[in-house]
């Protein structure tokens, strides 16, 4: 199939720091989930593909045609930033309508489509009230909707997930599965693999503004999978739990140096400790304090893929 | 099945630049002023010489019926209407300052604002320009001072031809619709580099508001110092305020106010025009830059 957006040895530094380098992607109809811990270049390379920003080196093709300065094409991209981009003074309904305009649209064209976006995003009843008033979740919704107001072909969504609750989450994962479903080219960013896994299996995977690897998301999950995790239980008591597991074959090594109260267990097999876990507590009598798994994030994988 | 399967895209949407895609941008500026509390009482205040001025022309016309108003050698120099007094209206203390704080309430969080409420990226990633944004954001100040300049200006001619009922006025000064057309430009221009400039060096607006009131204030008063202490006319050339009156009256073909040859006081001026252009294209872009 062809590729809708083409990036060719893309480059680009600000000043001294590198913001991304020789990046050469095909992206194609679909959801492309841009996944990187914070400062990886995520944003550089969307701002990129909008045309916001010029590459130093190396150009963007929507469609075969060049973006940069190519004004008339961005009415097929919607974007919608990560950091909020708000008139607080302004209500909901004139913040859309107002960028509608932009696009040189009549004003029953801006009110329909207006309508329409503020409705798919559930703010239809509030659209008349100050944004200064609107929550979090309210706010990060407005600006999807200002995102898609236009129907554009291409959207561009700058860790859109940012500040929603589960429920909100869930909402615009449909929507954005929905926009996939009517043909459109979605490229998200996030620094959460599980928010990206929840939308598609197409990723890309950038750090340090180099693109690290691009495909399936379970090749990333195995790649993640063949390393040794990391787990810390606080507990009541730490030796005691610990000692349960010093002979197993699956712990790699137990470590008590952090907190007095906490164990840090390195392991190969995460199901197989998880599951034996809780019948020890209940044993052994111990109060769980907390368990949490201190490379469960993307910048600990990205440690482990390049070796760090 | 999603659409990756079906190995097309389905878009129906057009390909399109507004024609005058600043427009909206113009528009937006204008009514963000008007909502601003007490604007229209400062703009009515501003507007106040022109009425008097307008006023002036008509009693002009009408010296006898007036005759109580015009009693001293003064009154009746000023009463006479030709480019002098044109010269007088524009470059006059009064409306320059009026100008000045007009521009505070309508142009101080032109770009400010945008910039504090990070817009810019939502601009340049829809159909306009960098340009586009430029020109809508300048109209917004040439729509204000357009008022307090241009319009007067032509409405002064219209009006003396009108009471004085012949066009003797206009073959008498056919240059003058020039110099009035010439120096509101001029001036509109010279304001509008000023005012995005300064709105674009900050994202609080009051201090923007300060820092445009300051330095037109505080460059006059700089000349004020050292011209006591070395008493020399050219320290003008660090005035805004004098800078504008040499021009104009330059404009209008009046004697100079200061002992400067006028091109000096233009040169200054369209060097904090480049300047401001320098720093305006720098500082709008779509995007924060990692320092």
């Amino acid at each position: 199939m062809k590729a809708v957006i083409m990036t060719e040895k893309l480059s680009k530094w600000y000043g001294n720091i590198l913001g991304l380098s020789d990046v050469t992607l095909d992206i194609e109809a679909g959801i492309t989930g841009l996944l990187g811990p914070n400062g990886a270049g995520k944003s550089t390379f969307l701002k990129l593909v909008t045309g916001q920003i010029k590459a130093n080196i190396g150009s963007v093709r929507i469609n075969g045609e060049e973006v940069r300065n190519n004004h008339r094409l961005f009415s097929k991209i919607g974007f919608c930033p990560e950091s909020d981009s708000f008139y607080e003074e302004m209500t909901g309904w004139e913040f859309v309508t107002g960028l509608l305009k932009l696009h040189g649209l009549s004003s029953s064209e801006r009110e329909k489509k207006a309508l329409k976006a503020l409705g798919i995003v559930d703010l239809e009843k509030n659209k008349d009230r100050r944004i200064k008033t609107y929550s979090r979740g309210m706010r990060q919704r407005l600006k999807f909707a200002q995102a898609i107001a236009h129907e554009p072909e291409i959207l561009i969504l700058d860790e859109p997930l940012n500040g929603l609750d589960p429920l909100g989450r869930r909402k615009l994962i449909r929507l954005i599965k929905s926009l996939r479903d009517e043909g459109k080219t979605v490229i998200v960013s996030s620094h959460v693999l599980p928010e990206i896994e929840a939308m598609t299996n197409d990723i890309i995977l950038i750090h340090q503004g180099k693109i690290f690897a691009q495909g399936d998301i379970h090749y990333i999950r195995d790649l993640i999978d063949a390393h040794p995790h990391m787990i810390s239980v606080k507990c009541s008591d730490p030796r005691k739990v610990a000692s349960r597991f010093i002979k197993e074959d699956f712990i790699l090594n137990i470590d008590f140096s952090s907190e007095k109260d906490t164990f840090v267990v390195k392991t190969n097999n995460r199901d197989e400790f998880f599951s034996r876990l809780p019948r020890i507590f209940i044993e052994e009598n111990i109060d769980v304090k907390e368990i949490t798994s201190p490379d469960d994030n993307l910048q600990a994988v990205f440690d482990y893929l390049i070796g760090e | 099945m999603p659409i990756k399967e079906k190995g097309y895209t389905h878009w129906e949407g057009e390909l399109k630049k507004s024609r005058y895609p600043w427009i909206p941008i113009t528009r937006k500026g204008i009514k963000l002023a008007f909502k601003k509390k007490f604007f229209k009482f400062t703009f009515f205040l501003t507007l106040i010489p022109a009425i008097v001025y307008l006023a002036g022309i008509y009693i002009s016309e009408r010296l006898e019926d007036f005759a109580f108003l015009v009693e001293n050698s003064k009154s009746v120099s000023f009463l006479k209407i030709n480019p002098g007094y044109f010269n007088s209206y524009f470059t006059q203390d009064f409306l320059l300052f009026m100008i000045v704080v007009v521009l505070v309430f309508c142009g101080a969080g032109l770009i400010s604002d945008d910039l504090r409420y990070n817009s810019l990226q939502l601009y340049f990633s829809r159909p306009i320009t960098k340009k586009d944004y430029f020109l809508g954001k300048a109209s917004v100040i040439a729509f204000f001072l357009f008022i307090l300049t241009l319009i007067p200006g032509i409405i002064f001619m219209l009006m003396k031809i009108i009471f004085s009922g012949n066009l003797r006025f206009i073959s008498d000064y056919p240059w003058l619709i020039l110099s009035v057309i010439g120096y509101s430009f001029f001036i509109t221009g010279f304001f509008a580099f000023y005012t995005l400039f300064v709105s674009s060096v900050n994202k609080n607006r009051r201090y923007v508001s300060i820092l445009m009131f300051g330095i037109f204030i505080f460059s006059d008063i700089l000349y004020g110092i050292f011209k006591g202490i070395f008493e020399s006319e050219y320290f003008s050339l660090l005035s805004i305020k004098a800078n504008i009156k040499q021009v104009g009256a330059a404009f209008f073909g009046q004697k100079l106010p200061h002992n400067v040859p006028w091109i000096y006081s233009f040169l200054v001026l369209l060097f904090i025009c480049a300047l401001a252009g320098f720093v305006l294209n720098k500082k709008v872009r779509g995007v924060e830059v990692a320092q």
